[in-house]
């Protein structure tokens, strides 16, 4: 008995269904020159295209040369997103002050190269990557300065301000950072005389000295925290490695004047750590100096 | 803009291609024929897929070379044992409130006609679509009219799938797509019979060399199709068994010396049956060669009127019956015909407008391909742009209707 088939639409029904899905390997010479016939006109089909856009852009480009600045965004697209990033503490929020508005501005607005310059000139940025992210992305990458003294000067003007100074010796006023870390670096103490103005008026040159110290604050804050946080006051004078004048002195809470010459830090900041262990000492609320620029001779006046 | 279309006829003896050129404003214009002996066919079906790809293939490739274009799909030509038809009726209520009847209501109606599925491993070949019943008033285009109730039917043929299957993977090895498969007879059909003859009601009878293929019209839609599995190779096969002769020379003789009936003047007349009277020719009278054929032909017939039974009424078939196809040229086959059938019988004759070299009874089919196939077949009030497939808007916008 014949079966029927009673729920299929009437278009399953037709012969449409029975249509080859895909043709077979022809099986005639005729199909298979039919086959590369049309296969051929595809392909010179594709290639005549791909002849036609390269020709295109050839022109656009023979056209274009000398015509100046690329603009490969095209014309209105405002930047919409700035991707700010730093090791330190300025924010996004920072740069969108210190830069102003954008005002619809785009990425071939901006003039990349100055934008860097003017960033440098900010002393507290130590270096500055800007880059393009098309269509819409400005992206700012800074790397900032570290402050490890502060230095307190009184201008006539301005009364006293304190400036930041960072292992370089470059002083500047500090953004964004939280006042307890502020209050506890150690104040530097040098001669005003070492101090000068920079010619626009804009700051100060770079302190030379101080990166004659910096190893030294680096070294104890790292491997003695508990020194580093008595000390107070660091001055230095000639602070020249060759110069058997040259020496570092730091106030600190419990030793009132400690002495350092510049160079082998670590085997002064251990020596003085074994005379703050030494019981005699220990027992002391305070010691009058520790010189510890003498070699292996150190003399302490309790 | 015009646009290339192409015909293909799977025929048992032979594989015959056309490629058109459709105008935009709708004019056709044949500019490739060819045709190929083919092997691979036995009475309308595929037995040979390679012997048939090859005839096909090569008679594509040879009328596209002579159109100097390419073809993207064809109309193909449906015929074989393994078809039948059947009448699908469907009805719908008018659904407005003014009992305006809707394109809406005629698609209920065709939907409900073509609801009924064939049987499991048939697909349907063709729908063609008999006259629309307004509240039992034949009317030609019911849309707007005032009424209750819609009637329409459709005389819809169907194959079997293996068949169908083998015939549209010989077209798309060839990198074709099938348009639409149309039956043959109403190809043919349609090329002889115009308009008035299909209306006054005639029987076309298309005989091939496999099967001859039957179309009946009556008030100028389809009442019936059929097809019989005896063409004229069988009349071939006869002389050749009856003669004791090779099948090419009986084909020969019966082109060259064949008749339906027997004349008193062949009694005496012989026929040479390879004709140059060398060693291992010899005669064979002609009245043996005639009886052959008259027995064969008259069994042809007979079969045909049994097939048809009643709708072989003379008052519904005022224009008689038409003969083509290649087996219709034989000598003194429409007397035979009418007397068996009872009607009166011709030779169908192509409209004018057709070159004469094209204009021969065995291209009927092919020809008639794309004439069917540019005619518009949809529902009344449908545009030919609403059909569905690709194909078919690709055809709207050269006016050809698919349905």
């Amino acid at each position: 008995m014949k079966k029927k088939a009673k729920n299929k639409s009437s278009a399953s029904a037709g012969w449409k269904k029975l249509a080859p899905k895909s043709s077979r390997r022809p099986v005639t010479s005729a199909a298979l020159r039919k086959r590369l016939s049309s296969s051929g006109k595809f392909f010179l089909l594709i290639i005549a295209l791909g002849a036609l856009g390269y020709g295109g852009w050839w022109l656009e480009k023979s056209t274009r040369s000398g015509s100046g600045t690329l603009d490969l965004t095209g014309p209105g697209v405002p930047i919409s997103e700035v991707s700010f990033q730093t090791d330190g503490v300025l924010s996004e929020k920072w740069f969108h002050n210190w830069f102003g508005p954008l005002r619809g501005r785009s990425l071939m607005d901006l003039d990349i190269a100055r934008l860097h310059r003017e960033l440098l000139k900010e002393d507290q940025v130590a270096s500055a990557t800007i880059s393009r992210e098309f269509p819409e992305t400005l992206s700012i990458e800074i790397r900032e300065r570290q402050p490890i003294l502060v230095l307190h000067l009184i201008s006539d003007n301005e009364g006293m301000r304190k400036w930041l100074v960072s292992s370089d010796g470059t002083l500047y006023l500090g953004t964004g950072y939280p006042a307890k870390t502020v209050s506890l670096l150690p104040w530097l103490d040098v001669d005003r005389t070492l101090i000068k103005g920079r010619e626009d008026g804009s700051g100060f040159e770079r302190l030379e000295g101080v990166s004659s110290v910096a190893p030294l604050l680096d070294l104890v804050r790292r491997e003695y925290p508990g020194i580093y946080r008595d000390w107070k006051v660091v001055s230095y004078e000639r602070p020249d490695e060759d110069d058997p004048g040259a020496h570092v002195r730091v106030r600190s809470g419990k030793v009132r004047n400690l002495r350092f010459s510049p160079g082998n830090y670590a085997a002064q900041l251990k020596r003085l750590n074994y005379l703050l262990l030494e019981p005699d000492i220990r027992r002391r609320p305070s010691i009058h100096s520790i010189d510890l620029s003498h070699g292996r001779s150190v003399f302490a006046k309790l | 803009m015009s646009k290339i279309i192409g015909a293909v006829e799977i025929g048992t003896s032979k594989a015959k291609a056309l490629v058109g050129e459709v105008t935009a404003e709708g004019g056709l214009s044949i500019v490739g024929m060819a045709s190929r002996p083919n092997e691979g066919v036995r009475k309308g079906e595929i037995v040979d897929y390679r012997k048939a790809a090859t005839a096909v293939h090569a008679a594509l490739e040879e009328a596209e070379k002579m159109s100097g274009t390419t073809v993207d799909s064809v109309y193909l030509a449906q015929t074989g044992a393994h078809l039948r038809g059947q009448m699908l009726r469907g009805s719908a209520s008018v659904s407005s409130s003014d009992n305006r009847v809707s394109v809406s209501d005629l698609e209920r109606a065709s939907k409900e006609a073509k609801r009924r599925q064939p049987e499991t491993g048939r697909s349907y070949v063709h729908h063609i679509r008999t006259p629309i019943i307004l509240d039992e008033k034949v009317v030609e285009d019911p849309v707007g009219m005032l009424g209750d109730k819609i009637d329409l039917g459709y005389w819809s043929i169907d194959g079997d799938d293996q068949a169908i299957r083998l015939a549209l993977h010989v077209i798309s090895n060839y990198s074709l797509e099938v348009a639409d498969l149309i039956l043959s007879s109403i190809a043919s059909s349609t090329m002889m019979a115009g308009p008035d003859l299909r209306r006054a009601g005639t029987l076309v009878i298309d005989m091939g060399a496999g099967v001859t293929d039957l179309a009946l019209y009556r008030q100028g839609y389809v009442a019936f199709t059929g097809v019989v599995p005896v063409g004229g190779d069988h009349v071939t096969g006869d002389l050749s068994m009856g003669l004791r002769i090779l099948e090419p020379y009986a084909e020969k003789l019966k082109i060259e010396h064949g008749t339906a009936s027997s004349r008193s003047s062949d009694d005496k007349e012989e026929v040479w049956i390879i004709g140059n009277k060398t060693i291992g020719d010899r005669s064979v009278p002609r009245k043996a060669i005639s009886d052959v054929i008259h027995v064969r032909v008259v069994e042809l017939f007979e079969i045909i009127s049994k097939e048809l039974g009643g709708l072989l009424d003379p008052d519904e078939l005022k224009g008689g019956v038409l003969l083509t196809g290649g087996g219709s040229l034989l000598p003194g086959i429409e007397e035979i015909a009418g007397k068996v059938l009872g009607l009166p019988v011709r030779r169908a004759s192509f409209p004018p407008g057709i070159a004469p070299e094209l204009a021969q009874p065995e291209n009927a089919t092919v020809l008639g391909l794309l004439h069917y196939g540019l005619q518009d077949h949809g529902l009344p009030g449908r545009k030919a742009g609403e059909s569905q497939t690709i194909m078919s808007k690709i055809a709207g916008l050269v006016g050809i209707g698919m349905n």
